[in-house]
């Protein structure tokens, strides 16, 4: 299955999607796609079907987001806390995810006409070096891109990726690239991997955040669906927006960065890009 | 043209629609509601109620924080949480303040939860003050301790912890290029209070959303829905429990 889903709505959808598109879009989706497992035992089908399924689903989404013109959708794949499941599972996994980006590499074409930039967020240290580099060559691929940003979180949890922004921030000081004093919550917020979702909606009845981008959610509306993952259908993609709808904060608008603040930014920015350039280079 | 004037009035009557099932919704929960006479009084009957419940809440609840909108709650719903909580044996109950006015009035919410106090055993321990009322008769009174938190204790502390760590000025352990969450957990605390992660928010009307809480503590917190039209009373806080009772965590796995 391909990584964006065409023509996966009827003539009505579309149109009640045209519907909901006249009031205000989530600028920021995120995704807990959770309920992959629970759904492969409740239809008797491998676990690693099921996870499987969950990509299909995924890449419905994906066009869903498309036509309701949202321009960021980011989603929890693996954490890194996934680690503790049974070898086999993890495996499988990963496995999938190395399929699923060759397979990105593959279409690069299509993607580049639909205009989805990739961005995988996490500790990819931690992943294996082959699907490290065929993560990078998938964001280094699709940099340009603007009119869909996948983020994926991948070897992730909110709390490490908030150390590791720590880190770079810390040190950006210790080589004064940046003074103490200009460490703010807008300066963590740009070294983070992603950015602030204005709906985050959760599949499977679970009420928790599981370690899902906990900094970034504080004026964000959570939707807790009751329904499994692989059977997430546009109506319930629908009725979260509603409910956004209904009671979304209204937007903030962004603070201007210090110069210092902007120049450590650009070369952190740049230093990630390298890092991938790297690691391309070297497998 | 007119497909879009079709649209927008659609949009417009979709909402329209949700409105009035929502209000509807609303209306026959007060019904429910007004039947539960709304006591504002710790009664014989809600320590019974309590109590018989407790053998039945098998996931002991440690920490439990109530988003507080002052615009809509009173002192005496807080109190009466706080009393509750008491009763059933919760150790910490904090209080995220949404509107900053919480903390203002810290004596008002004190003087309340004293006078709901009375008959009930057990003691009341708040973060910033001298123990008042340490000693109770008998050794089974549980204690509650109370905290207020506010913006500044979420984002604002993690941006002081870097600061601070950026300045050389807080001990911590970085062991290769970049600090591990549990590195960075082992600084970070020490800028907080030695108390437990929260398990348990209780949020009240439609919208859940976390208000920027301790967003380091609140990974693994089950998000839950104390009434949908702010409404406080002895059995939308049990049922809370009840779920709370029921959510599995899997811890990744």
């Amino acid at each position: 299955m391909s990584w964006v889903k065409e023509n996966c709505l009827s003539f009505f959808q579309l149109f009640c999607i045209k519907v909901l598109k006249t009031g205000r879009i989530p600028q920021h989706l995120a995704l807990i796609m959770d309920g992959n497992r629970r759904f492969a035992r409740k239809v008797s089908m491998a676990c690693k079907d099921g996870h499987s399924r969950g990509f299909d689903k995924l890449s419905e989404v994906l066009k869903w987001c498309l036509d309701l013109g949202i321009p960021e959708v980011t989603v929890y794949a693996f954490s890194i806390e996934n680690f503790k499941r049974s070898q086999e599972e993890v495996d499988g996994l990963m496995e999938l995810a190395s399929d699923k980006f060759k397979r990105l590499l593959d279409e690069i074409d299509q993607i580049n006409e639909w205009g989805v930039r990739v961005n995988v967020a996490g500790r990819l240290s931690i992943l294996p070096i082959d699907l490290q580099a065929l993560i990078s060559k998938a964001m280094l691929a699709t940099r340009q891109n603007n009119k869909l940003q996948l983020n994926i979180a991948y070897g992730y949890t909110g709390r490490d990726e908030i150390s590791r922004a720590a880190s770079h921030i810390i040190d950006g000081v210790k080589n004064e690239e940046l003074t103490a004093e200009e460490i703010d919550e807008e300066l963590i917020s740009q070294s983070l991997d992603l950015g602030e979702p204005e709906l985050l909606v959760r599949t499977s009845g679970e009420v928790r955040l599981s370690d899902f981008m906990l900094w970034q959610v504080d004026r964000t509306v959570l939707y807790f669906s009751n329904v499994l993952w692989p059977e997430f259908t546009i109506w319930n993609l629908l009725a979260g927006i509603i409910h956004f709808q209904r009671h979304a904060p209204p937007a903030l608008q962004d603070k201007a960065n210090t110069p210092a603040q902007q120049e450590f930014l650009d070369k952190y920015e740049t230093r990630k890009w390298q890092k991938l350039e790297e690691i391309v280079a070297c497998s | 043209m007119l497909s879009k004037i079709l649209r927008q009035f659609l949009f417009i009557l979709i909402h329209f629609v949700v409105k009035i099932l929502v209000a509807v919704q609303n209306i026959y929960y007060q019904f429910c509601e007004t039947r539960i006479l709304p006591d504002k009084h710790v009664t014989k009957r809600d320590v019974l109620t309590l109590l018989d419940s407790v053998p039945k809440l098998k996931k002991k609840l440690k920490h439990l924080v109530v988003l507080v909108d002052t615009s809509v709650h009173s002192m005496s719903d807080l109190a009466l949480l706080v009393i509750w909580s008491l009763i059933v044996g919760v150790p910490f109950v904090s209080f995220h303040d949404l509107t900053g006015q919480l903390k203002k009035h810290e004596e008002d919410l004190f003087m309340e939860i004293e006078r709901k106090k009375k008959g009930v055993p057990g003691c009341i321990k708040w973060s910033n003050k001298p123990d008042l009322n340490g000693y109770t008769n008998g050794t089974q009174a549980n204690t509650v301790y109370i905290n207020i938190f506010s913006q500044n204790d979420g984002r604002q502390r993690i941006v002081q912890c870097v600061n601070l760590l950026a300045k050389d000025r807080l001990k911590s352990r970085r062991c290769s290029e970049e600090y591990t969450a549990q590195e960075f957990n082992d600084a970070l605390i020490q800028l907080y209070p030695n108390i437990p992660d929260p398990e348990l928010v209780l949020y009240t009307g439609p919208m859940c959303c976390t208000y920027g809480l301790l967003p380091w503590h609140i990974r693994l917190t089950e998000f839950i829905q104390l009434s949908v039209n702010h409404n406080v009373n002895i059995n939308s806080y049990l049922g809370a429990l009840y779920k709370y009772n029921k959510c599995d965590q899997r811890f990744g796995k």
